[in-house]
């Protein structure tokens, strides 16, 4: 499939907000095979073994204004995209740059500390994330109305249930003023009421101007905010553009491994009671046992495209 | 994938020391929230709160006072002895302290360090600090007993600030350049603990430098941590005052500084992906 540079807007007048070019990541897959002399000393360019490239030489630029939707299987460099840009991975090669503040709607619970009261913490975290102490003040009492912590303001933040926790976390780092916004799947906690109000925050923040880059396996989120889309597969950008043509490929490309999987599976399943008419004796015991391992992995191999292409399941089902 | 695709365009940790610098400088706020955030988590987690930056060196001073003047009563160090070991002994707590945590900073903040780009020495920077306000917060254990002793301070006492600036600036560059190396190399935790015992033995806390065979002696010049001792102390026992050896503490201290900051701004990468 061919790179699509499809501009969802082709404002190409202004200058871009973020512009990331040629950017790319590597992870190692072993801990082995490293000494400490060669990260220091020695350039780190190329491929080693034991490792991949988490991202390769994505390019892409957003204008002021934008969402985006980042579409990909597990583990093909959606969040590593995300964590690039939000200056917390550094990139091997290639650059990022972003022009204006981040609100990092990732790990959004880090900032805050089990033993401090929740109002210690939600000043913390917003002078962490670089409000001034007037601007905490301003804002605090929303925080707290949106959060619906009224009652907890005093209370140790580590007596909270996790769903308070992220109410609170999301609370404090939606009323930043950055024109950034990443957004990588934080909702999934929380209950339903509560998730429709931060969907309607981000609405609000998107209408105000703000850039949003939002990671979702859920088609109906990414339609509803998204009107650009990035396709991730193996660290590559396949594919960029607007948001439903990206989302028909996705949809596409998995029920092509769902085919595949079934027809492998039913494959399988032939072979099996083939053999079992050849030779029942053979089938079960424990000089087979290899083999049957072997056959069970590729099960579960062929298992995973099943929850990804699911794509209109709701949170409640993670 | 050729090996000329791989030419780096651009990496931050190219970045000049000054341009590193600056954008610390710029976050100076944020540190300082992250150090009252340090101290309040200290002091609010557990019931005697405050009592306790007083009550541990108090402890630890008591154990050894009896064992070096009533076990073996040939003395160590300057008398009044418990007020040599108490001085002593407050600033190597900051120092092992901080040792032991800024290593660990990383790890402790990943959360953080993953979730916000700030720059990434501030995590060193808030354990040295937080560390050194505690120092502060101890001394008054040390006040108290230059009153029961009725000991006063001569005019080096105005090096304190000095001492704790050369203590700041090696305890930052050992933060630095362990705290990314601990990350690559989880067993280097272990050893910086055996370090800092042996550390403790091989400084002057319990004993004073003058008590040491002069062919060793050498090593508690070379030693920063010795150095700084008895600057710690020449502002109660004016004779132990040397400049000589404060200068090579401060030169000491900043190489160490400089190499850290090398090592942090080289593995800050890699480190990053592994925690």
């Amino acid at each position: 499939m061919p790179t699509q540079t499809t501009g969802a807007t082709d404002s190409a007048l202004a200058e871009p907000v973020i512009s990331v070019d040629g950017l790319s990541v590597r992870f190692h897959k072993s801990r082995r095979n490293r000494s400490v002399r060669d990260l220091l000393f020695k350039g780190q360019s190329g491929v080693r073994a034991g490792e991949f490239w988490a991202l390769r030489r994505v390019t892409f630029d957003v204008q002021h204004g934008e969402a985006i939707g980042v579409i990909g299987r597990n583990g093909q460099g959606k969040s590593t995209l995300l964590k690039a840009l939000a200056g917390v991975l550094m990139p091997d090669d290639g650059t990022v740059e972003v022009r204006g503040g981040v609100a990092p709607l990732i790990e959004i619970t880090g900032g805050f500390v089990g033993d401090l009261t929740v109002r210690d913490n939600i000043t913390l975290t917003a002078g962490l994330h670089g409000m001034n102490k007037e601007q905490v003040a301003g804002c605090f009492d929303d925080i707290v109305e949106f959060a619906e912590i009224e009652n907890f303001l005093d209370a140790p933040y580590k007596h909270l249930s996790s769903g308070m926790r992220v109410r609170v976390a999301f609370a404090v780092v939606s009323r930043l003023e950055e024109p950034i916004l990443l957004v990588d799947e934080v909702l999934a906690v929380g209950d339903r009421a509560f998730r429709e109000k931060c969907w309607e925050r981000i609405e609000e923040l998107i209408d105000d101007g703000r850039t949003l880059f939002l990671v979702s396996h859920n088609a109906r989120d990414l339609k509803r905010f998204c009107s650009r889309g990035l396709y991730m597969q193996e660290g590559k950008l396949i594919m960029d553009a607007p948001i439903a043509e990206v989302l028909e490929q996705y949809h596409a490309d998995s029920d092509e491994a769902a085919e595949l999987r079934r027809e492998q599976v039913s494959k399988r399943k032939e072979d099996r009671e083939r053999a079992i008419a050849d030779d029942p004796s053979t089938v079960g015991e424990s000089n087979d046992g290899t083999s049957s391992r072997e056959t069970r992995n590729k099960d579960k191999k062929a298992e995973r495209p099943r929850r990804v292409d699911d794509d209109d399941d709701d949170y409640d089902t993670y | 994938m050729g090996p000329n695709e791989d030419v780096p365009l651009n990496r931050s940790d190219q970045r000049s020391p000054i341009a590193r610098a600056r954008a610390v400088w710029r976050v100076r706020k944020i540190l300082w929230l992250l150090v009252v955030r340090d101290l309040k988590v200290t002091y609010a987690g557990s019931a005697l709160g405050y009592v306790w930056t007083v009550l541990d060196p108090l402890l630890m001073c008591s154990v050894y006072w009896f064992v070096f003047t009533q076990v073996f009563p040939r003395g160590a160090g300057e008398e009044p002895y418990i007020i040599f070991l108490v001085a002593g002994v407050l600033a190597w707590n900051w120092f092992t302290s901080s040792v032991n945590e800024s290593a660990k900073a990383l790890r402790a903040s990943r959360k953080l360090v993953k979730s916000t780009d700030l720059p990434r020495e501030i995590w060193i920077l808030q354990v040295v600090m937080s560390k050194g306000c505690e120092y502060v917060m101890s001394l008054p254990v040390l006040v108290a007993f230059m009153l029961i002793y009725q000991k006063s301070v001569n005019i080096y006492i105005l090096t304190l600030p000095l001492a704790m600036a050369i203590q700041f600036v090696l305890l930052t560059g050992i933060g630095l350049l362990l705290a990314p190396l601990i990350v690559l190399v989880r067993d280097l935790e272990r050893l910086i603990k055996v370090m800092l015992r042996l550390g403790f033995y091989a400084s002057p806390v319990l004993y004073s430098v003058d008590r040491v065979p002069e062919s060793y002696q050498w090593i508690y010049v070379v030693n920063p941590m010795g150095d700084l001792l008895q600057l710690y102390r020449s502002g109660i026992f004016g004779d132990l005052m040397n400049w000589g050896h404060v200068g090579i503490a401060a030169a000491f201290s900043t190489a160490v500084f400089a190499l850290g900051w090398f090592v942090f701004a080289r593995l800050e990468r890699t480190a990053l992906k592994e925690i």
